[in-house]
């Protein structure tokens, strides 16, 4: 008997992972906050303790750098508070890959990650014991070594402690006998303080963004060198550089295919009265850019050509330069960090940018029932907040910095009327196969579509969905209770 | 962290969903707002930006720094100007743009100038003129410009006087001036850069006072309405429409309103039909020995004029006639009351159909002020009420096809002592230049096909608690009429609202204690 219970048991652990390959991953949610809350504190606590006040500073010196230890330790508990992803895949995945960094470098301080929801592709440091990855940044690389560069770069920071050094050089900085006078001097002037001011600012920062670059030379050599201790593959760091310096286009630069998405039959494509985005009356030319302009700064990660010539030296050429088709497990993770990134855009209220991620990602898979239930989800609160006439919180401008299609996907939206929202629903239902409401987020947006369509069913739908997911994600999204009135008028 | 400065980042981790949004600015280190510090920027019928006029620090011993910030009709930053000008003395009175030049019009106290810039698209300085030698009435008017100051596209002046700058696209800026107390006008056409164009004046010989307000720059005219009184202090005013040659300064229409062997007229608005070729007056009518107020008003007219100045038709909608076959039921009430209507706006659509936007007044006996009067005072003795909005609708051929009502809270307006020797138009008039109707403007499309007519309504009696919404009537070409309400209240210190690129508006919200200004572009449901 016991026997059999244990073959049972190991066959269930056996069957287990094969039957959630073969399910469709949803993106985590848990409401329980007490994990994170703890972890939050803990890595508040490490921040807290690894930001002590410099002695034999000035006074002024003492309390700027208690403000900004504050400010730093606040940062770090909402960060991990509010976004630290504690899924039962993912996170175990990058914590394996940590574990292994580490335990082939066992000078390294104690340090843990945490990996955040921030669908931004990037990963950072803090203190001495904390990195965070970020969702958005698994999603983008192409396998486990560029994963295990990334996280060796950010414990390279941590080993050089420049989150201190860099805090220590900036307000040394600043509290100089040089700049102090400069600023009595401005002050004393009397005139034109401000552009003064703003030019002694400009000189602190450009001061401090060329020390930051440094210690990121400095992080990708010391990084180099740790993951060289690793099994991993360390041509894959200088691939980890040339995929973020690209990091800022999209998946694919094509146009989204709206019309295909959102038009049919009974609401062609597009929709009548679109008015055409009209023109600016000004025709300032930019302005003369600056040197540090002229280089990549505005990019979400600069100076990586440069980075990558310098990692190629070190490696003596050993670098893999080229694409290369993901193991099936890392593929499953990318899939994964995606759909969580998707997620956090829609759970940070931008919507606009849900909306193009899940579009882009349909292109790929059509029918993925996440995806669908998320460009549901997203067209709902679209309209209700052009209902409440606050759509300006959750889309952005048309930007000359970001991709063509995104800004195509924009100047749709803001084309978009409230009455428009029920036939391109209504389209995009029939254009692809409904989502059965097996699961929270299909649910939620069954809920979402028969709402927006005015379908009495709706009202069965929220019974379900509260019945079902009482502490649901979507609970205080889609059935927020009624705001107490406030006071004042407009003028 | 992996490329950028560590606490940066964190503060940017939770920092994403805010950074990345637009529509919207936020403005720092704002420690006085007034309604006047952003101004809406228009080209044509509508707005394409806004420009914002800030005092900065000190340039030197004697003048400060004042910065001029342009924004697009998205909110994106274009520009700025740094100027620098007597300290705490140089004043921004209007900005205009006529289509290929910025104007800034502003009041140099210490040198007790008023002086022009303009600057062209690219906000290259084109041109400047400093205006000396102002004599009393320009004094007095600049005064009032700051209590009237804003651009509404419609034109400012008027009845209170006031100096204002009046773009003409093709052709430049209009600027007036006033004949010793106020006893004429002046007009002054400058071309982009500045340099003068044409002069008209009042006849010097005119045994009226006269003063003009331009209201609207169409197809080769300019229009304006003249109000002519027999001396300053006199309270019977009369207006004249006039029209007045873009290009020439030539005035080719002058014609009084207010006189008819059969009824009083009274103006409210006056256009040119650039696709019928004719001169349109909108306004109400009275019997003819019937008191203004006292009496009610029999209807709305319209009067149409050839170029020549011929008049083609007048044609009454008398309430009990006309208008009553179509008045909707809930309106009927607030007619009966004695409410009549003020003229808010007269647009045409490309359509050819005529939407005049309305709304109610009366004015009734003020307790208070009827025995502060008897005890010696000066008060008035009757005191505004504000009400409900309406919308008729003509077809081409005039004839009155739909009204639709709107109603609002009442509010109350103050009325000047003798105000009762008005027209109704003009009272309605100083109701509008002095701020106390809940109408706010009206937006149109560059096609004349979409229009939202945009009010608050709260109730101003029962003060600050009461909800406040902002009413966005809109219609035009596709022959519907919508209504979007906005709920108005917030938690800021002061807002304000602006009009904004066709279907929106701009809500700016002033946070006192955190000295920030935030500026929004509220997409309507229209």
């Amino acid at each position: 008997m016991r026997l059999f219970i244990l073959l049972a048991l190991v066959g269930g652990m056996l069957a287990t992972p094969a039957l959630a390959q073969q399910a469709p991953y949803l993106p985590y949610y848990s409401p329980d906050t007490v994990r994170v809350h703890e972890m939050a504190v803990a890595h508040r606590a490490a921040v807290q303790k690894y930001l002590v006040t410099p002695k034999s500073v000035s006074g002024e010196y003492k309390d700027h750098y208690k403000r900004i230890a504050q400010e730093a330790c606040a940062d770090v508990y909402n960060t991990v508070r509010y976004s630290a992803l504690v899924d039962p895949v993912l996170n175990p995945y990058a914590q394996r890959v940590f574990e292994q960094i580490r335990k082939a470098n066992p000078q390294l301080p104690a340090v843990q990650l945490v990996l955040s929801r921030n669908p931004e592709p990037n990963a950072h440091a803090v203190g001495n014991s904390t990195v965070m990855l970020n969702v958005g940044l698994l999603a983008r690389l192409e396998n486990e070594s560029q994963l295990a560069y990334v996280l060796c770069h950010e414990l390279a920071h941590i080993q050089y402690g420049h989150m201190e050094r860099g805090l220590r050089e900036q307000l040394t900085k600043i509290h100089s006998k040089q700049v102090r006078k400069e600023v009595k001097r401005i002050v004393a002037d009397e005139y034109n303080i401000s552009s003064k001011l703003k030019a002694l600012a400009l000189g602190l920062s450009l001061n401090s963004t060329f020390h930051h670059r440094k210690y990121e030379k400095q992080a990708d050599s010391l990084g180099y060198a740790l993951l060289r201790r690793t099994s991993f593959d360390p041509k894959q760091a200088y691939r980890v550089l040339q995929l973020l310096d690209k990091i800022d286009q999209p998946l694919s630069p094509e146009p989204l295919p709206l019309g295909q998405t959102f038009g049919c039959a009974t609401s062609p494509y597009p929709l009548p009265e679109a008015p055409a985005k009209s023109k600016s009356i000004f025709t300032v030319a930019a302005p003369v850019q600056t040197v540090l302009e002229t280089t990549d700064t505005l990019k979400s990660h600069p100076d990586c050509a440069k980075r990558m010539r310098y990692l190629s030296e070190l490696a003596h050429g050993e670098i893999a330069d080229a694409p290369a088709a993901p193991a099936p497990e890392f593929a499953r993770i990318v899939a994964m960090s995606r759909l969580e990134s998707v997620q956090s855009w829609f759970d940070y209220d931008c919507y606009d940018h849900a909306l193009f991620e899940a579009l882009q990602l349909l292109r790929e898979e059509p029918q993925n029932a996440y995806l669908r239930s998320v460009v549901t989800l997203s067209l709902y609160e679209l309209r209700e907040h052009l209902l409440k006439h606050d759509f300006y919180e959750v889309v952005g401008n048309v930007s000359k910095h970001h991709p063509e299609n995104f800004n195509q996907l924009l100047t749709t939206l803001y084309a978009w009327k409230a009455d428009d929202y029920k036939g391109l629903l209504a389209c995009f239902a029939q254009n692809g196969s409904p989502a059965a409401p097996t699961n929270e987020y299909a649910l939620a947006a069954n809920y979402a579509a028969s709402a927006l369509a005015g379908e009495p069913g709706a009202a069965t739908l929220k019974q379900q969905y509260l019945a079902n997911y009482h502490d649901g994600k979507f609970a205080k999204l889609l059935f927020p209770k009624p705001a107490a009135p406030t006071k004042k008028s407009i003028h | 962290m992996f490329v950028k400065q560590t606490l940066l980042a964190a503060t940017v981790a939770l920092a994403v969903p805010a950074a990345l949004h637009a529509q919207t600015q936020t403005l720092d280190n704002i420690s006085r707002v007034y309604r006047t510090a952003i101004e809406p920027v228009y080209a044509g019928n509508e707005v394409k930006g806004y420009v914002t006029y800030t005092k900065g620090d000190k340039a030197d011993k004697k003048n400060d720094n004042f910065l001029l910030d342009f924004y697009d009709q998205d909110l994106n930053k274009v520009s700025n100007i740094t100027l620098q000008k007597p300290a705490g003395k140089y004043f921004l009175l209007r900005n205009a743009f006529n289509g290929s030049a910025f104007a800034m019009y502003y009041y140099n106290s210490k040198e007790k100038t008023l002086e022009l810039e303009t600057y062209d698209t690219s906000l290259k300085k084109l041109g400047f003129k400093a205006i000396g030698d102002l004599n009393r009435g320009d004094m007095m008017a600049t005064q009032q410009s700051f209590m009237t100051q804003g651009n509404d596209g419609e034109g400012g002046g008027g009845l209170m006087g006031g100096m204002t700058l009046f773009p003409v696209p093709n052709f430049g800026f209009v600027r007036n001036s006033y004949e010793g107390m106020m006893k004429g006008y002046n007009l002054q056409m400058y071309d982009d850069k500045l340099t003068p164009r044409w002069r008209l004046s009042s006849d010097p010989k005119s045994k009226f006072y006269e003063t003009v307000s331009l209201t609207q720059a169409v197809d080769k005219y300019i229009l304006a309405t003249v109000l002519r009184r027999d001396g300053m202090m006199s309270k019977k005013i009369n207006a004249f429409m006039v029209a007045i040659e873009s290009a020439t300064g030539k005035k080719v229409f002058d014609v009084p309103v207010e006189t008819t062997n059969t009824e009083q007229l009274s103006l409210s608005s006056f256009t040119f039909d650039p696709v019928k070729r004719e001169f349109v007056a909108v306004g109400e009518f009275y019997k003819l020995n019937d008191k203004p107020f006292v009496n009610k008003s029999q209807g709305f007219f319209i009067k149409r004029f050839s170029e020549a100045g011929k008049p083609v038709a007048v044609k009454n909608y008398g309430w009990h006639n006309e208008v009553a076959a179509l008045m909707p039921a809930e309106a009927r009430p607030s007619q009966e009351d004695g409410f009549v209507n003020y003229t808010q706006s007269i647009v045409r659509g490309s359509n050819g159909k005529t939407y005049i936007v309305a709304e109610q007044y009366k004015v009734v006996g003020d307790g208070l002020g009827i025995a502060l009067t008897a005890l010696g005072g000066g008060a008035s003795v009757s005191k505004g009420k504000i009400a409900n909005m309406l919308v008729f609708a003509l077809d081409p051929d005039y004839k009155l096809t739909d009204i639709k009502f709107y109603p609002k809270d009442p509010s109350v307006a103050y009325v000047p002592p003798g105000a009762g020797l008005m027209g109704t138009g003009l009272l309605g008039m100083y109701f509008r230049q002095s701020g106390q109707f809940d109408y706010q403007f009206t937006q149109k499309n560059d096609a004349n096909s979409q229009f939202n007519v945009v009010y608050i309504n709260y109730d101003k009696e029962k003060g600050e608690a009461t909800k406040k919404v902002i009413g966005n009537v809109a219609f035009g070409d596709n022959g519907q009429f919508k209504v979007d309400k906005i709920d108005g209240t917030s938690n800021a210190t002061a807002s304000f609202l602006y009009p904004a690129k066709p279907g929106y508006v701009m809500l700016v919200d002033y946070l006192k204690k955190e000295k920030k200004m935030g500026m929004k572009l509220v997409k309507l449901n229209i």
